[in-house]
């Protein structure tokens, strides 16, 4: 279908533009709400249409989206948002991904990442800059054609209507004029009452093609010639390969080669299941590196160790220790979870194929321009030399931002120069070579006054591992929705301490959020009970307008408000009790209340009820999928989500003992939308975050035992649902 | 060489007798709708029919498949117009959508035996894994087909009841 397109505009503009674009990017400041996360910084010329729009004389229209599609509706979300400005029709979509390129960079962090939730929210003001800009070019093409003028006309449905003459044409009529024009500077933008697309559900784009398996992911690739290959690396993590014996693999059928890697070998053969095979004959020393004698009541200690720790500061409001000395009533608990693997349903895997000085390749992944470079790293050649072909990914929540299965892909294709080869990872190898959500553990200090308000919290946040980024001077980037709380609390010190344990870590749907809203939001409730109030009205309280409130508090308080009222909560079923959370996180506000029972050992959820304030709601029906997708990824960690190590080496290896939420443990869920006319947040990962403390504090609720470590189920508690 | 029937189509094979059904059909055939998730046959995302019946194909040796009739997802109707299909399509079912086509084929062997399940039916015949989170709108879309199956002719939702071969 592309190629009956012909671009909006010329190649060599898109190529010039790509240039002057990769000059703008911004530094990544995951801390920027305040710091200009929104609109672009300044009214810079919109980025050029050509390499976001084709229009073909066929009318069809094909949208570049640089957001990928790994279930969270980018390829819906992005061409919606052109669309509308646009004026295109829905049905003449044709959706395809961004190869790497300067121009896709993400306007909020400068890179080319579908990640962090920043797709709709980064892109939101640009895309529709875009659109106009194209409308129009549109317009102007088909005003010069009519010798009108363009104020007299007007776009939508893919036509463009002279409203004197009452004359109309096609798009696809005038793209190739209009494509010769000038780009627009200025573009001009609808009004919102005028949004006939963005607010709406439309059916996903990729929908159809997902039901009757001709949705192409990376593992479908299928190139004539290509090789297939399986590989194992060191089991324990940070080793590398010392020595193999490939003796015994290569008189099995289908062997072709057995390559080399760092840490490990890969089988290459005819088909998959002769490559494992020969995998399995290949003999294999290891060295087995630093972490040798890790296992996981080490790392806890280290977490502990932590604590003692001066660490970094995060936040720094008022006076704690004089304000615990004269506290009322203090109280303090340690929280901790584990390491977390992703489990994306499709297992890593990429394939490559390597010509002289060049290379092509072909995987699901967040970062385009990180699979280019990590073949280029290996091929010691200039990424511009490494063609991506981008596929839809199989879950990504995080794991398809990193380049280590295209390393190994790039150097088994090289090995076979001239044929494509395919290199799939078995579950095992998956599950065992993650980049991990890291092990954290907060200490708490809290103190109340004599009426019971919150007057001093003391925060020690210790993880296993963190990225470095983060403003300069700014809050460590692992104390977030800590360090960030809304909570009206007039002494309250937050400090982060980095305990590098040298494990491999990686981004785990929504992050930080993951995991210190279960703590954070879990003391918090400690608090209120200690407080003898209610814990939602004690959260009220805090969110309430006072001095030292953020100004987002009272959104955080809506969405709370929303869901208790959903909830009914002053009067839960008899015999059953509910639990809240509460948080921001990713530039959407988000509140979760779960209604248990506990019987004996047995917690019964019947109920998890979830509100979103997100800003402008772009697609309503998704971004529900998304609050109930990140809440089933939340839960599946709460409930029995744990990654242990013993010697320095993963001990789960498969859903037998890395198990997953099912369907007869789905509960019902109720998902709502806070009508808002704020710029958009992200909804693809804040509804991961607050099923965790609102179901532990249910618990707590209805046994008065507090669960202060993940996975739930550790704690001799069975789980079951029940949707009566 | 092992003789098997896929999607209405004889196909003989010549390979290792332990090789999994889900390989042959991916890397021989080119029915990559059918999924590698595990390799074990806990996550179900390589399920096929077998005779009618749900099978994950990743643990299953070509050897104790020969000679059976077998449908993939590409093989359950030639146009999107299977009634479970359909109401994926309508519920926007799917996410990633990599465990789909085994939910799908699970939901059609479960209405072919049980053409108006109950939720706990669908609890204990629906054993797939979904990262994504969709089991919900999965029930729904269950319910949904089951709903125009019992309005309809009364052939059901069973496999190869769109246009395609079965």
């Amino acid at each position: 279908m592309l190629n009956a397109s012909v671009p909006l505009i010329s190649r060599r503009e898109f190529l010039q533009t790509a240039a002057s674009v990769g000059g703008l990017a911004l530094s990544l400041d995951l801390y920027g709400q305040e710091a200009g996360f929104g609109p672009p910084r300044a009214p810079l010329p919109p980025r050029s249409p050509a390499a976001f729009i084709s229009i073909g004389t066929d009318d069809v229209i094909t949208i570049v989206t640089p957001a990928v599609e790994m279930g969270q509706g980018g390829h819906t979300a992005m061409p919606m948002i052109i669309m509308e400005e646009l004026g295109g029709s829905w049905q003449k979509l044709h959706v395809v991904d961004a190869p790497p390129a300067a121009i896709y960079n993400n306007p909020f962090f400068g890179q080319q990442s579908t990640v962090g939730s920043f797709s709709v929210r980064g892109w939101y003001n640009e895309l529709r800059r875009i659109g106009a800009a194209a409308r129009m070019m549109l317009i102007q093409a088909a005003a010069e054609k009519w010798k009108a003028h363009e104020s007299e006309c007007s776009a939508a449905a893919s036509l463009i209507v002279h409203t004197p003459s009452g004359r109309k044409c096609s798009f696809g009529s005038v793209a190739k004029r209009a494509g010769a024009l000038p780009v627009p500077q200025h573009p001009v933008l609808k009004p919102r009452e005028a949004y006939s697309l963005i607010g709406t559900s439309p059916p996903r784009v990729d929908v159809p093609d997902k039901v009757d398996g001709s949705a192409r992911y990376g593992i479908d690739v299928s190139l004539p010639g290509m090789l297939y290959a399986a590989v194992k690396t060191c089991p324990t993590l940070g080793g590398s390969l010392k020595s193999f014996d490939d003796s015994a693999a290569k008189s099995g059928s289908g062997y072709h080669a057995t390559v080399a890697l760092p840490d490990g070998v890969v089988a290459v053969a005819r088909s998959y299941w002769q490559a494992r095979k020969a995998l399995d004959r290949i003999g294999v020393e290891y060295n087995r590196g630093a972490l040798a004698g890790l296992d996981s009541a080490k790392v806890s200690a280290r977490l502990h160790e932590g604590f003692g720790k001066p660490g970094d500061k995060a936040r720094q409001d008022g006076d704690v220790e004089s304000a615990l000395a004269r506290a009322a009533k203090t109280h303090e608990a340690l929280y901790e979870v584990p390491y977390l693997a992703h489990a994306c349903m499709e297992p890593m895997n990429c394939t490559a194929v390597v010509r002289g000085e060049s290379c092509e390749v072909w995987c699901g992944t967040q970062s385009p321009q990180d699979v280019q470079s990590a073949a280029a790293r290996v091929l010691k050649i200039p990424p511009s030399q490494v063609k991506v072909n981008v596929q839809y990914l199989g879950g990504g929540f995080g794991r398809r931002g990193a380049g280590d299965f295209v390393e190994q892909a790039v150097t088994a294709a090289k090995a076979v120069e001239g044929r494509p080869v395919k290199l799939i990872w078995s579950r095992e190898e998956d599950i065992q070579h993650d980049t991990y959500r890291p092990a954290a553990a907060i200490h708490f200090r809290g103190g109340l006054d004599g009426a019971g308000s919150l007057i001093a919290l003391e925060c020690k946040v210790v993880t296993a591992s963190a990225p470095s980024f983060g403003r300069p001077g700014g809050p460590p980037f692992y104390t977030e929705a800590v360090a960030t709380a809304n909570y009206a609390i007039p002494n309250f010190h937050v400090t982060g301490v980095n305990q590098d344990i040298g494990v491999r870590f990686g981004f785990w749907r929504s992050v930080n959020d993951s995991h210190n809203p279960f703590m954070f939001e879990g003391f918090i409730d400690e608090l209120a009970y200690l407080a003898g109030q209610d814990p939602y009205q004690f959260r009220r309280a805090l969110l309430k307008d006072q001095p030292q409130t953020r100004v987002n508090a009272h959104r955080q308080l809506a969405v709370m408000d929303l869901v208790a009222q959903k909830a009914d909560w002053q009067h839960a079923p008899a015999g059953h009790a509910f639990g809240i959370a509460a948080f921001e996180g990713f530039g959407s506000f988000i509140a979760t209340v779960a209604e248990v029972s506990v019987s004996a050992h047995r917690v019964t959820l019947h109920r998890v009820i979830s509100a979103i304030d997100c800003g402008v709601a772009v697609h309503p029906d998704n971004i529900k999928a998304q609050l109930e997708g990140g809440m089933v990824y939340g839960l599946t960690a709460a409930l029995r989500g744990e990654i242990t190590l013993e010697n320095g080496a993963v001990m789960q290896s498969n859903f037998n003992d890395y198990p997953m939420l099912m369907m007869g443990e789905m509960p019902r869920t109720e998902c709502y939308i806070v009508p808002s006319s704020a710029p958009p947040g992200g909804v693809g990962e804040p509804g991961t975050g607050p099923i965790a403390p609102a179901l532990a504090n249910a618990i707590h609720a209805a046994t008065g035992q507090r669960l202060r470590s993940l996975p739930l189920t550790r704690h001799q508690l069975d789980f079951a649902v029940t949707r009566t | 060489m092992f003789k098997l029937k896929i999607n209405g189509e004889e196909h003989d094979f010549d390979a290792d007798a332990d090789t999994p059904l889900l390989w042959l059909l991916r890397d021989e055939l080119g029915l990559t709708g059918t999924k590698f998730g595990c390799g074990a046959g806990l996550c179900g995302a390589c399920t096929v029919l077998i005779e009618g019946r749900p099978a994950r194909s990743c643990v299953l040796p070509v050897a104790a498949a020969a000679g059976k009739s077998i449908v993939t997802i590409e093989g359950l109707a030639r146009d999107k117009s299977h009634p479970v299909q359909q109401a994926w399509i309508q519920e926007n079912v799917p996410q990633c959508g990599y465990c789909q086509s085994g939910m799908i084929l699970s939901a059609v062997a479960l209405l072919e035996r049980i053409p108006e399940p109950t939720d706990a039916d669908i609890d204990a015949e629906i054993t797939n894994i979904c990262r994504c989170g969709t089991y919900n709108r999965v029930r729904k879309a269950i319910q949904v087909a089951a709903k125009r199956g019992a309005e309809g002719s009364g052939s059901g939702a069973g496999p190869g009841s769109g246009s395609g071969a079965g």
